[in-house]
């Protein structure tokens, strides 16, 4: 009897064992990773997703990156594409017709960029193509500045020149758009509404300033450190707690060069034609990353007092790092400094 | 059963409990290393070290030097029109990266860390 016992005993704990060691890896959910980097847009895109069929994550990470390239294509101010009207040949083309058909993308941020002309107090001009080729042509060189004569010379088109028209056409009249605030935070808020309309929600996207998040696995918020701008070291001096959501930094202190002991960035301000001064860097909080973008740019070029009104009136938050130093935040943004 | 039976399914116990381990933790704890990208490709983890050492790697425009001491790294030479990644010089925390778009190369640090990613 006894050696029953002893038999049933020594068997059973290596059969026990065995399922409890399968049960384990069976249960333990394997967070999925799937990572890729992309180059548009003048820009480092980094997007991670989080998704246990791999089938479906390397598909959509195919689409992620032709949905980049597309808009890549469609604001390019430097390059033609066959058989595609884009913001280059927008500019430069020696077609006869008085209209030009755009494709609705295009045509899209095109309005977007128009609608915050009014909405910016003027602040967000996308007709200034000119003016930034020259700041980027003495950019280039890392040597000397422009003149304002020079950069007023330059200042031929304004916003009402560029006219949209039904049916997604534009009027030929050869205007040097930019749309270096738009394109970055709309191509990116797509990719976030094309992973959300696959049902794919633990992400994580960051475009160059352009952060935007789904849902983490594992816990309640992602964390999102933003940049100190006087840091040399890449330091951090705010960390946000949040999901869906996108947050946006514009800086002058990640692209510039010095001249006679001066910093020249590449945020021009419409009115001075100059490079803003008043702030380091600015980071807007809000769920469309379209809106956080274009938001950003106008907060580092408007005045504190001004910018502050229009976070108000939008309803979202913001961060202002002041050129002398001082942080401020908006009335609801400790709800992001909760973890 | 006999003495070699007992011995058996000790055996069987002892690599079920290693196996059960092993699920268990594998997130194993890291040493601070550097990873290398070219375009989407992971072609290098440099681990960052006190001792000096020289690493190279294939950018779109050739060959790119990369140069790890005390615990940092940096890129020390590549072909490029304003060399802003080798002006960069080090980075030695996991908020730091350098980025060099002509060459398609990223490096980032990776350590234990809480914060998801950086926006700036």
């Amino acid at each position: 009897m006894q050696k029953k016992i002893n038999k049933f005993i020594w068997l059973l704990i290596p059969i026990l064992l065995l399922m409890i060691g399968i049960l384990v890896g069976l249960t333990k959910q394997h967070s999925n990773i799937f990572e890729q980097n992309f180059f548009y847009m003048d820009t480092y895109i980094y997007v991670k997703l989080d998704e246990q069929d791999e089938n479906k994550a390397k598909k959509a990470l195919e689409k992620i990156d032709s949905i980049y390239q597309d808009y890549h294509i469609l604001a390019d101010r430097y390059q033609e594409y066959e058989g595609i009207h884009n913001i280059y040949t927008i500019h430069n083309n020696q077609e006869t017709d008085d209209t030009l058909p755009l494709d609705p993308r295009l045509y899209d941020m095109i309005q977007y960029g128009k609608d915050w002309y009014i909405k910016s107090n003027g602040k967000i001009d996308i007709s200034m193509g000119n003016v930034l080729d020259v700041w980027k042509r003495f950019r280039t060189n890392q040597s000397g500045i422009p003149t304002l004569e020079e950069l007023q010379v330059s200042n031929t088109s304004s916003i009402d020149d560029i006219i949209l028209l039904d049916n997604y056409k534009i009027q030929n009249n050869h205007v040097n758009i930019d749309l270096g605030a738009i394109a970055k935070g709309y191509a990116t808020e797509m990719v976030g509404q094309y992973l959300e309309s696959i049902g794919i929600k633990n992400y994580l996207i960051n475009a160059g300033g352009n952060v935007k998040i789904g849902i983490p696995r594992e816990k309640e918020k992602f964390s999102v450190g933003i940049e100190d701008p006087n840091s040399k070291t890449g330091d951090v001096f705010k960390v946000v707690y949040g999901k869906n959501i996108s947050i946006v930094t514009s800086g002058g202190y990640e692209r510039y060069y010095e001249f006679e002991g001066k910093k020249y960035h590449h945020i021009i301000d419409p009115d001075t034609l100059m490079p803003s001064s008043h702030l380091k860097s600015v980071t807007v909080i809000a769920e469309d990353s379209r809106l956080g973008d274009v938001l950003s740019t106008t907060l580092f070029l408007l005045p504190l007092d001004q910018g502050q009104m229009l976070v108000n009136q939008l309803g979202v938050e913001a961060i202002w790092y002041t050129a002398d130093n001082l942080i401020v935040t908006s009335k609801g943004f400790d709800a992001y400094e909760q973890k | 059963m006999n003495k070699s039976d007992q011995k058996l399914a000790i055996i069987i116990s002892f690599i079920c409990i290693v196996f059960i381990l092993i699920f268990h933790f594998n997130k194993n704890e890291q040493e601070k290393v550097a990873l290398v990208y070219y375009k989407n490709e992971l072609v290098k983890t440099i681990p960052l070290l006190e001792e000096s050492q020289e690493y190279q790697v294939l950018g779109k425009n050739g060959i790119v030097t990369l140069e790890s001491k005390q615990g940092k790294i940096r890129v020390k030479q590549e072909n490029s029109p304003l060399h802003i990644c080798s002006r960069q010089g080090f980075i030695q925390n996991s908020t730091e990266i350098i980025v060099c778009l002509p060459n398609q190369i990223v490096i980032k640090i990776k350590e234990k860390d809480n914060i998801d990613t950086i926006v700036r």
